[in-house]
């Protein structure tokens, strides 16, 4: 069976040319890497050494200079805007660094929002919503707008708009980096029992040491290409 | 379904930051309310010159001779008076007419004289078509005591060119029709009018219709017959059957559209002022919606990445800044009425005082009063609104063109 369609993420000489002032700049450099169903991934390394583009890239946000990208067994570059939008929708989650929730929305409205975009019918949204908010540990904050709550309200907020339309891959970007030590570290076990109980697949990008040590497998990146890749035994 | 989060979203968003979206409000509602005020501020201008040029003397139409006009020539009388006469009477759209002499003539006093069109009415159908018992500032109008048929009216300037007052006698001379002889007579200043226009108050001078026919051999022959219609539109419209069907015999029934055609221009081109003025005001609340769309579109460029990154499309988010500029212009809307309103209405009831200014051959004899019209508060706001959601299609394109990674450059 093919590689691309046994693990949700495969990359193959995934190359990233930025063009600063006029002058390249490889932000990413020939990388192959795969991930697969159901794994805990941290992609670590220093400023500029190319976390930020590869999420990009795997995500479908930014576009390759050269190489292939594979989510879920489909080659990105084959797909048009639209459908990358309708991908990103059924099959990515993302949560940010500094939470990025619609201010003006309520936090039920906030997290039924993709399911919106997908058609959902109200009664399935408003179960989900229940549910998964029941599992963040925000049930009767449904109605608060998203200024109302704490950052790590608004962060666990973030991780129910990512999870509630059962992503295969859940992408976060420095997710504990505007928490405090005992929130951050409360949201990634939150993250990790979703992530063991429902087999979602979660990759950070991070330099958040809490991550680095909850996550099964680290992925290193310097200058753009992948310096270690290490898989811990028993995660 | 879902094009309903987007309207909340919008109304959410444009009353997200109150201030920006009152200023931009204001913006656009004064450009509304500017074009409601100008409206009927042009409306009630072209009311009060149609009414200065054809209630102060004209009427809404006249019936002469043919080529009467051309050179006042005395013996050029309307030809078959008393057919014409009969057929006004059973007219249903005439409201009233009045029979009129016109002969130019010289009127002198003891210390001046000056070149007049001595003007012959009826004075009991004359005050229908003219105002001239309206304005009478010195003396009576055609009823005072002694020799009426010697009586005579003129305008405040004439008798101050004259220098003569009520009571005083003047000579006036005109040639006679036919023989060309002239006649003279002694008339004694019975009334001194002042309608603020330089040409019926000093080129004028009214006389009792019998005398002035008998001065110049007319004899029942009248000149002119000006016309008042029930409907005004008649007036207006100079291609109406009622020319037509008074055109006849050697006679002419103009409307005061062809006997003033520079009025009839200077309302057309009234037109094309408001059309013009709506145009460049337009074009500034254009400026004005664009830069609150990109403003609030700048300000949350990483909100936008954030709802691409998630999933939504680009034509999506396109219709959310099109709905986020219907909600900033149903806002405007509401403020541009109220102050259009308040404007108009204020200037409707208080009046505009242009009295004695002459424009276009017409002075300005009462207060300008603008008109309020229903339209102007159906209309101008439907413009004003697809107007609005017209011009937000630039920000709606560019946010749906956004790429997620160029907008969420920040992030990862």
């Amino acid at each position: 069976m093919d590689k691309t369609d046994n693990n949700v993420i495969v990359t193959e000489g995934v190359t990233k040319i930025y063009d600063e002032n006029g002058v390249p700049v490889k932000a990413v450099n020939e990388v192959d890497l795969t991930i697969g169903y159901g794994e805990f991934t941290a992609i670590v390394g220093p400023s500029g050494s190319g976390k930020t583009t590869f999420l990009n890239i795997i995500s479908g946000l930014d576009s390759v200079t050269s190489g292939m990208v594979w989510l879920g067994g489909k080659e990105l570059s084959r797909m048009s805007g639209r459908e990358l939008s309708d991908y990103r929708r059924d099959s990515i989650g993302f949560i940010f660094q500094a939470y990025n929730l619609i201010p003006v929305l309520t936090v039920e409205e906030n997290i039924e929002y993709i399911m919106l975009l997908q058609g959902r019918p109200k009664e399935e949204r408003r179960e989900r919503v229940r549910e998964i908010l029941e599992r963040v540990g925000l049930s009767g904050y449904a109605d608060r707008v998203p200024p109302k709550l704490s950052g790590g309200q608004q962060q666990r907020v973030a991780v129910a708009r990512a999870m509630v339309a059962r992503p295969k891959l859940v992408l976060a970007d420095e997710p504990t980096a505007n928490l405090d030590s005992k929130t951050g570290a409360e949201l990634l076990d939150m993250m990790r029992e979703l992530n063991q109980s429902t087999g979602m697949t979660f990759v950070f990008s991070t330099h958040d040491q809490m991550i680095m040590q909850r996550a099964t497998r680290l992925v290193t990146l310097k200058d753009g290409r992948i310096f270690s890749d290490e898989t811990k035994t028993g995660g | 379904m879902f094009g309903g989060i987007y309207m909340k979203l919008a109304w959410r968003n444009v009353l997200r930051n109150k201030r920006r979206t009152f200023i931009a409000g204001i913006a656009i509602g004064v450009g509304l309310a500017a074009l409601i005020s100008m409206d009927a501020l042009i409306i009630g201008m072209e009311k009060n010159m149609i009414k200065s040029a054809t209630g102060s003397f004209m009427g809404e139409g006249q019936i002469h001779r043919e080529d009467f006009r051309k050179a006042f020539e005395v013996e050029r009388t309307i030809a078959d008076l008393e057919q014409v006469v009969a057929g006004l009477e059973q007219e249903p759209l005439v409201e009233n007419f009045t029979l009129r002499t016109l002969a130019f003539g010289m009127i002198s006093s003891p210390a001046n004289v000056s070149s007049v069109s001595m003007v012959g009415v009826d004075p009991s159908t004359e005050p229908y078509l003219s105002e001239i018992d309206d304005v009478m500032v010195e003396g009576s109008y055609f009823d005072g005591e002694g020799d009426i048929s010697r009586q005579i009216l003129i305008g405040a300037k004439l008798a101050e060119l004259l220098e003569v007052g009520l009571g005083d006698r003047v000579v006036m001379t005109v040639a006679q029709a036919e023989t060309g002889d002239l006649a003279q007579e002694m008339f004694r200043i019975s009334g001194i009018y002042y309608f603020k226009s330089l040409e019926l108050d000093q080129g004028m001078a009214f006389v009792r219709l019998d005398k002035a026919q008998q001065m110049l051999g007319l004899e029942g022959r009248v000149h002119q017959i000006a016309l008042k219609f029930h409907d005004s539109n008649v007036g207006r419209d100079g291609d109406h059957p009622f020319w037509s069907m008074y055109s006849q015999n050697g006679n002419e029934a103009l409307s005061w559209t062809r006997l003033m055609p520079t009025l009839e221009s200077v309302l057309d081109l009234s037109q094309w002022a408001t059309l013009i003025l709506g145009v460049i005001l337009f074009a500034v609340v254009a400026l004005g919606i664009i830069n609150t769309l990109f403003m609030s579109l700048y300000e949350r460029m990483f909100e936008f990445g954030v709802l691409r990154a998630v999933g939504t499309r680009p034509v999506a988010l396109g219709r959310l800044i099109l709905f986020e500029a219907g909600a900033l212009a149903l806002i405007a809307i509401c403020m541009g009425m109220a102050l259009g309103f308040i404007i108009t209405y204020l200037l409707s009831t208080f009046g505009i005082d242009y009295s004695g200014i002459e424009y276009a051959g017409v002075t300005f004899r009462k207060l300008l009063y603008p008109v309020m019209q229903p339209r102007q508060f159906i209309e101008f706001p439907i413009y004003v609104f697809l107007f609005t959601v017209l011009v937000g299609l630039y920000p709606a394109t560019y946010a749906a063109r956004l790429t997620p990674a160029r907008a969420m450059r920040k992030s990862f």
